[in-house]
């Protein structure tokens, strides 16, 4: 318990770190900022039009991608966002649902929801809320949404079976989820595994495939179906501490991180909480 | 200020239980924790709610 609450601060602190500079980059001596999150946007799926569509400074770019999800979103629909970051998901959804929908943010960084709050204000979208909160415990009442998405976030979480019970729960019957996410093919390495910084950067917090889809039925899901997976590039791994973390400090020769390439995974999944 | 939509669906993260807008606080209509809205944004986090019986005695 301890040491979750150990993960949860670490995780906290560092994408505060995140959320305070103007780009993505952490190394002070970066210059790259909005045009690497683009660069990362652009190869993770996202369209031109939808990165001109909101607002400068919402694409941190540190998400592994999800928008086939937001293209599945319907006029008038309540969609969730665990872990919403500065927005940029948020912003793209608020779009497809239009004026008749809702789209809540949950994240648990208040420097980040400052900056989604700035976003939302700066372009004047009225239908996207932001809450401070946990996704192992959100604020949401039961069965109270249609859609829930989730972009490389429940990786970061040292409960992951919760965060998964808990969106079961806030759905509707019939309602989806729909989340990208980091899992591995290969147990990471042992010296990997204890970085602390390598969690926040999305690494070591990922848990095998087939127990992340194990848990996800095991929280109730039906229909539950990999849509998508690609290798992980690890150079938008290195856009955040990670890849510092792993060259740098722990000295790994690029052979090394090569085979850690190959043990990462991107995911795209889809499942349902059946009616009745 | 909140969406009344929003805030219908809104729920206290410990009991999941309603919440009512009172006196700027979002107050959980079963365990009576009071969370702080900042900004407009709420702020749902457990150990950051005031307690009932803790109204009063602090500040």
């Amino acid at each position: 318990m301890r040491n979750k609450e150990k993960i949860k601060s670490a995780v906290r602190s560092g994408y505060a770190r995140i959320a305070k500079q103007k780009g993505v980059c952490c190394a002070p001596e970066c210059s790259c900022s909005e045009d690497l999150a683009r660069s990362i946007s652009r190869k993770i799926g996202y369209s031109e039009e939808e990165m001109r569509s909101v607002p400068e400074g919402a694409n941190l770019g540190l998400g592994c991608g999800n928008p086939v999800a937001i293209a599945e979103l319907k006029p008038g629909e309540t969609v969730l966002d665990l872990g919403s970051g500065a927005g940029f998901d948020c912003f793209l959804a608020a779009r497809r649902v239009g004026e008749t929908g809702k789209v809540i943010g949950v994240d648990m960084t208040p420097e980040m929801l400052e900056r989604a709050r700035q976003n939302a204000r700066k372009v004047g979208f009225k239908n996207v809320e932001f809450r401070l909160g946990e996704i192992e415990n959100l604020p949401v009442a039961d069965s109270s949404v249609d859609v829930v998405i989730s972009n490389c976030v429940i990786n970061l979480s040292p409960d992951k079976k919760r965060v998964f019970k808990e969106a079961f729960r806030v759905l509707k019957p019939g309602g989806r989820l729909m989340i990208s996410d980091i899992v591995l093919l290969k147990e990471l390495p042992g010296f990997i595994k204890k970085s602390v910084e390598a969690y926040v950067g999305c690494l070591s917090g990922a848990i095998m495939k087939e127990e992340y889809i194990k848990i996800i039925k095991a929280a109730g899901f039906k229909r539950v179906k990999i849509v998508e997976e690609t290798f992980f590039p690890m150079d938008c791994i290195a856009n955040d501490p990670t890849a510092k973390a792993i060259v740098e400090d722990l000295k790994i020769p690029l052979k090394e991180l090569k085979g850690i390439e190959s043990s990462v995974l991107s995911i795209k999944v889809k499942a349902v909480k059946l009616t009745g | 200020m909140l969406d009344e939509r929003l805030l219908k669906i809104l729920a206290c993260p410990l009991c999941k239980e309603s919440v009512e807008f009172k006196e700027g606080k979002l107050v959980c209509t079963k365990c009576g924790r009071r969370y702080p809205v900042k900004d407009g944004i709420p702020i749902m986090l457990i150990e950051e709610a005031e307690l009932p019986e803790e109204k009063g005695e602090k500040k």
